[in-house]
This record gives C-alpha cells, structure tokens and sequence, in this order.
C-alpha cells in the first residue's frame, strides 16, 4: 500500500467520522440536555431504547441504510451509496444513542443549583442552558470524543455504505479489513495503529487544550 | 410602609411530583420597597420556597404575587426582567467552575456593563464582603464561608433592588456574621434595596429587621414578639429547655436540636404575690420584681416584671386589684412548657 494511499484512508476516516461526531452532537447535546433537564411521561422509555440503541452491530445499521440508499430502495434517487455522504450518514446513526448518553450522565452531573443560580443572576432560561453545557463541559467533550471513536474505528458500515472504493470511500478500516482479505497481515497492524495513533492524538490533543483552560 | 414592592395574596405552592407533601399557604402579604423584612422558622417552614417565589425562581400553584404592582407570571418576560431585579442567594450557594472574579462578573456580563463599570463593581463587592483580592483564587480552594460570601459578593454586584438571602449569616464565624448584617444594613438604607432573608435566629432578625414574618410548617403563624428567649436547646428525654442566662432554665415540651428561641405569650403567664415566699420547684417557676404596670385597655393591664429573666405578663386588671399586684411586689410567674412556641430546628413532638 502506497503512501498516498495510506494519507487518502486516514483523511476519508477523519473527514467522514469527524464530520458525523459534529453532526451527532448537535442532535445529541441538546437532546440529552432536554431530557436531563425535565422529567416527563415516557423519559424512561426514551432511555431504555437509547440505551438498546448503543448495542446496534455496525452491520445491522449499515444493511438498514443500505436497503433505504440502494437504487431500488426509498432513498435511492439521492445516489448517496457508496459515498462518504452515505458513509458519514450511517455514523450519526450509529454513534448518536451513544453521545445521547454519555452527555445526559454528564448533564445529570452538573449541580441541580447552577440552573437556577444562572437564573437568579439574570440569565435567560437559554442563557442557563448554556451555563450548564458549559459546567459539563469536558465530560461533554468525553462524549463527544467517545462518539468519534466508535465512528472511526466501525467497519461494518464503511463497508457497505461506503464499499471500500479505492481513493474515494476508502478509509482505515475498510483498508485493514482489505488487506486482512488479502492475507497481508502486517499490512493490517501497520494500519491499526495508525488508527489508534489518529486517535490518540486527537484526545491528546483535545484534552490538553481543555485541561489547561479549566485550570485558569 | 413605604409602597409595597411585593404584595402577595393567597399565595399557595406546591413541590411538583407525588414525593412531597409540603405546601406553602400564605395568605396576603406586602413588602414596602426599601424594607429589610425577616421570615422566621424551622426548618421545613417554607422559608426557602418563599423566598424562592419571591426570586421568580418558581411560579406560585395559586393565588397572586405581585411585583412593583404588576404580576411577571402574566405572560412575556415578566419573570424574566424581575429576576433581574430580585438576586437570590441561597443557604449552599453554587459557584460557577473557575475564579471568584468569573462568578462576581457572571451577572454583570449578562447585563453587558461596561469593563470599567464591572471591574469597579467587582472591586469594591469583594471589599464589602472582606474578600478584596481574592479575585483570581479558584472557586474551587474556597472554604464554605467564603464562597457564601462571594455569592453575596456576586449578587451585591448587580446592585438589585431585591435582596432575597437564604441564612445569610449561617456558616460564617460570627465577626464575619456581624460584619454582613452591617453590609445588608448599608444595602437598604443608602442603596434603598430592599431585603428579605430568611433566619433561624430570632435575634438577629430582631436587630435586622423592619418586619418579621414568622413561618411554621408552611403557614404564617402570629405571636408576640414579646418574652422571648434564645439558646441552644438540650433535653433529658422528657423535657427539654435552653438557658437562656447560665443556670436559668426555660423548659419547652418536644423535642428540638442546636440554636431555637422560645416565645411564651403574656396571657398564658399566671402571676401569683409572693411576698416571702420562695419560689416552688417545678418547670418555668420565675421568681421576680413588678417593676413596670400599665393598662393597654380598661379590662387588661400588662405587668413588666425583672427576675433572673424578665417577663411581661398580660391579665385582667380586675385580677390585678385582687391580687394586690402593685410596683415592687414581689411575684412568682408560672407557665406550662406546652405554652412556650419554640422557633428553630425542632425534631418531633412540640405541639406548638
């Protein structure tokens, strides 16, 4: 596997599995702070099938999608199969249950008090909201990174979403699962650690930004 | 009273969900603008809740709570612009992650002041609460006094028009409590904000004070504020009583823990002449000196007698002249301990 390969595989993972940790948060965030903000008829229910969610096989999700974006299914005039649209698509799918709940625990978390202190202080009820997003902060961050990580190391989906389609919707994963095929072995644990170096850097990266402004 | 700033009537509230049984029932009530007004109670009494009401924090269940003559639970923004006129700070107030100056300019960048007008601010609000310099320590390194002070300090910042504090003074030593009475003191009369704080101790509502609201198990109760007693409250199983001066004991029935006033009314004294005679052993037996009389109406006269404690006593004028009751007589008083209304944390089993 040539270099150039190799920059292209990492850029799809980071490209197509960043875009859908961005995408699934800003479903995600609000949500949990919604449903960790108020209890309401059916919460629990809500929780248990989020919770059911998370343990959804990659392969399940990606067969679903793929019988919605094939040409013959309902979704199929879009032409998103076999794109890093249709791949990235099948990621907020896949990690959104997840972020929804590690950022709802982390919400639980902030003190019952920092909402209506913000709002004694004269803060809107949004204005509040934002103050216990901002109290949570790095556990949200945690969930956020969570939600990445499953997404950029995930095959099943990649792979019949994406179709592992040489300089297009060819990323990490999908790679190893070639190479493995191809009884490249050591092919395979090169690009394993590569992923997990991304990864690791990324938190690395993230984290100590974080900790050095908490610490201010 | 200058015009009232609140004016409640059939305020009623209820703690959302089946868990609680507790319901705040108030009847009317007015707060003059300006005013520093105390409510006193134990706990559970609805003090909390009603200063919550009072910080727009939660809509009442019933009746009306007005604001400088409107309701802001109409509609709009209502609650909205009088929060930002009523600051609350609670009992264990919240402090926001990061330094003492993040949270004293928290409000202040809500409001969008100019920088020089919040540095100003946060200057001199840490100087009133004794915390001047303290601006970049961590909220997080602060003892629990000291991050109630700066809650004050936060909520001083924004010089509101309603002060609503939560035992204010709790968990501060009591230099430090004393100092903030002096600050709430300066806040009413030179900034005219007016101020609602909720106490345990009757005292301190007493010095503080313009009016006082006296609250139990979520109603207004209504008693004199004469013949009351403070210390702290200790029992050998069947009675209980404080000591209000050293060896002198007040008894009280029930049960009750830490600092409680007790209150006896004047009419449930009896006053008998006791020339010579010592005082009978027994429960709240006071021997003790007429030394002041007058009559409040033609049939009721008020007795001002000085002992080891002093007590006004309220009884007939007739009973008076049949008693030969007169200046300087000597008197034994006696109540019951079911009599005496105990303010502060009780546990179980006073009746009154």
């Amino acid at each position: 596997m040539i270099f150039r390969e190799l920059a292209l595989a990492v850029g799809v993972s980071l490209k197509t599995s960043g875009l859908a940790a961005l995408i699934a948060s800003a479903v995600a965030v609000p949500a949990a702070l919604f449903l960790s903000g108020r209890d309401f008829r059916g919460k629990k229910l809500i929780l248990v099938v989020n919770q059911t969610w998370m343990a959804a096989p990659t392969v399940v999700i990606g067969l679903l999608f793929y019988s919605l974006l094939s040409r013959s299914g309902p979704l199929g005039g879009l032409g998103l199969l076999y794109t890093q649209a249709a791949m990235t698509v099948g990621q907020v799918f896949l990690i959104l249950p997840l972020i929804v709940g590690f950022s709802y625990t982390a919400l639980r978390q902030v003190d019952k008090r920092a909402r209506p202190t913000a709002l004694t202080l004269g803060a809107t009820p949004r204005q509040a909201g934002w103050v216990v997003l901002r109290e949570a902060r790095y556990a949200l961050l945690i969930a956020v990174l969570a939600g990445f990580a499953r997404a950029v190391s995930e095959v099943g989906i990649a792979m019949m979403l994406g179709g592992n389609i040489r300089n297009a919707t060819r990323n990490i994963t999908t790679s190893i699962a070639l190479e493995t095929a191809k009884g490249e072995y050591r092919n395979g644990i090169i690009l394993g650690a590569i992923l997990l170096a991304v990864t690791l850097g990324i938190n690395i990266l993230v984290q100590t930004g974080l900790r050095g402004r908490e610490r201010d | 009273m200058s015009a009232p700033i609140y004016r409640l009537e059939g305020l009623g509230y209820a703690y959302p969900g089946e868990g609680s049984s507790f319901r705040l029932e108030l009847g009317s009530l007015a707060v003059g603008e300006g005013e520093i007004l105390a409510l006193v109670g134990p706990n559970g009494a609805g003090k909390t809740t009603l200063l919550t009401l009072l910080a727009f924090l939660a809509r009442p269940s019933r009746g009306r709570l007005e604001y400088r003559g409107a309701d802001p639970w109409a509609g709009g923004d209502g609650a909205i612009a009088a929060r930002r006129e009523a600051v609350l700070v609670t009992h264990h107030p919240y402090l926001f992650k990061g330094t003492v100056a993040d949270n004293v300019l928290f409000g202040l960048k809500l409001r969008k002041l100019p920088e020089d007008v919040m540095s100003a601010r946060l200057r001199s609000a840490l100087a009133l609460v004794e915390l001047d310099g303290c601006e970049r320590t961590p909220a997080s390194r602060l003892s629990a006094g000291q991050a109630q002070r700066v809650a004050l300090a936060r909520a001083l910042a924004l010089e509101p028009r309603v002060l609503l504090l939560d035992e204010p003074t709790a968990g501060v030593d009591t230099g430090i409590g004393l100092r903030l009475e002096a600050v709430l003191r300066e806040v009413s009369r030179a900034a005219g904000a007016t101020v609602v704080f909720s106490t345990h101790d009757f005292s301190q509502a007493s010095r503080l004070a313009d009016a006082i609201v006296h609250l139990s198990e979520g109603r207004r109760v209504e008693f004199s504020h004469e013949n009351c007693f403070s210390g702290t409250a200790e029992s050998d199983g069947r009675l209980s009583w404080i000591e209000p001066r050293p060896g002198v004991r007040l008894h009280f029935a029930g049960q009750a823990r830490g600092h409680v006033t007790c209150v006896i009314d004047p009419k449930d004294i009896r006053l008998t002449v006791a020339d010579g005679e010592a005082a009978a052993p027994g429960p709240n037996v006071f021997a003790g000196k007429v030394t002041r009389m007058e009559t409040t109406d033609a049939s009721t006269a008020r007795v001002r007698v000085g002992g080891d404690l002093v007590f006004r006593v309220s009884l007939p004028v007739a009973e008076v002249e049949a008693k030969g009751v007169s200046l300087s007589r000597r008197v034994l008083l006696r109540f019951e301990p079911e009599s005496v209304t105990v303010i502060g944390p009780r546990t179980a089993g006073n009746p009154r």
